[in-house]
């Protein structure tokens, strides 16, 4: 019996969402948002940590930070993009799990399945969702390329 | 069956402190990303200037004394879910307890000392 790719299990494996449907790649951008977002929380943490440390520490720091140049925004873009779809997706996500809200009423599974928490309020707030993140994205990398002084 | 129960009902708190921690991020996280927008009329530099960082500490210690326990307390929780689903631990789920408590207990001990020293 051959294995359907699918189906795979492992890491890398759930990290691709090809073939599936939005709701399986809300459920790894998600995820890898949250992972970016842990990374950027343990350095900002010894970033900011350095503001107990004085004003030379903080200088020191900051001029690390800007030593890496463009880099440094981009970077800044991504956690920006990963904080803004965690944010939204999450919403989503708390108003789907914890108040069960936007989710089809359960009916009995009968073949060719159809997940009814994939109705049209959960695909209109999937894709809602992703629209407000990238205004909201594109927003926040103009007020970063202001920032490096390009627009 | 009593012992599965239990843990089931261990998992349920923790998904329930991931979202209240979420609730307050989504507050707490717009009022800290505000303080750094150009909503506050400075350049992206000045935002970032020592004088501008401490006193945003100082003058909003509760804000972001709450932020801090919050991204915290759901960045490990959601780490953690992660590594449960990913590793499927079937024996060893107290050892990636462990490790999350004690992430935790170093972030926040790091981000109090910033706080109070600081503000």
């Amino acid at each position: 019996m051959t294995k359907n790719p699918r189906f795979r299990s492992g890491l890398l494996a759930s990290l691709v969402p090809f073939g599936f449907n939005v709701e399986r790649w809300s459920y790894v951008l998600h995820r890898a948002s949250g992972v970016i977002l842990i990374g950027y929380l343990a350095a900002h943490l010894f970033e900011t940590f350095q503001l107990s440390m004085g004003q030379g520490a903080w200088a020191n720091t900051m001029a690390t930070l800007h030593s890496l140049g463009p880099l440094e925004m981009v970077g800044l873009w991504i956690v920006a993009g990963s904080a803004l779809y965690h944010g939204a997706n999450g919403i989503r996500l708390v108003l789907n799990e914890m108040f069960g809200m936007l989710m089809g009423r359960p009916i009995m599974p009968v073949y060719p399945y159809s997940p009814t928490s994939l109705g049209r309020n959960q695909k209109l707030a999937v894709w809602a969702t992703t629209a407000v993140v990238l205004v909201l994205w594109l927003w926040a990398g103009l007020y970063l390329l202001a920032g490096l002084g390009v627009v | 069956m009593a012992r599965e129960h239990y843990s089931l009902m261990k998992e349920s708190w923790s998904m329930l402190l991931t979202y209240v921690t979420a609730l307050v991020l989504v507050f707490v996280l717009t009022i800290h990303l505000l303080l750094e927008s150009p909503l506050t009329g400075l350049p992206l530099d000045a935002t970032l200037s020592f004088g501008f960082a401490t006193g945003n500490l100082i003058y909003f210690k509760v804000v972001f004394g709450l932020l801090l326990y919050a991204a915290v307390i759901h960045g490990i929780s959601g780490l953690r879910v992660i590594a449960l689903e990913w590793l499927h631990p079937r024996k060893r789920t107290w050892l990636l307890n462990l490790l999350a408590v004690a992430l935790t207990g170093f972030f926040l001990a790091l981000g109090t000392y910033t706080l109070v020293a600081v503000a």
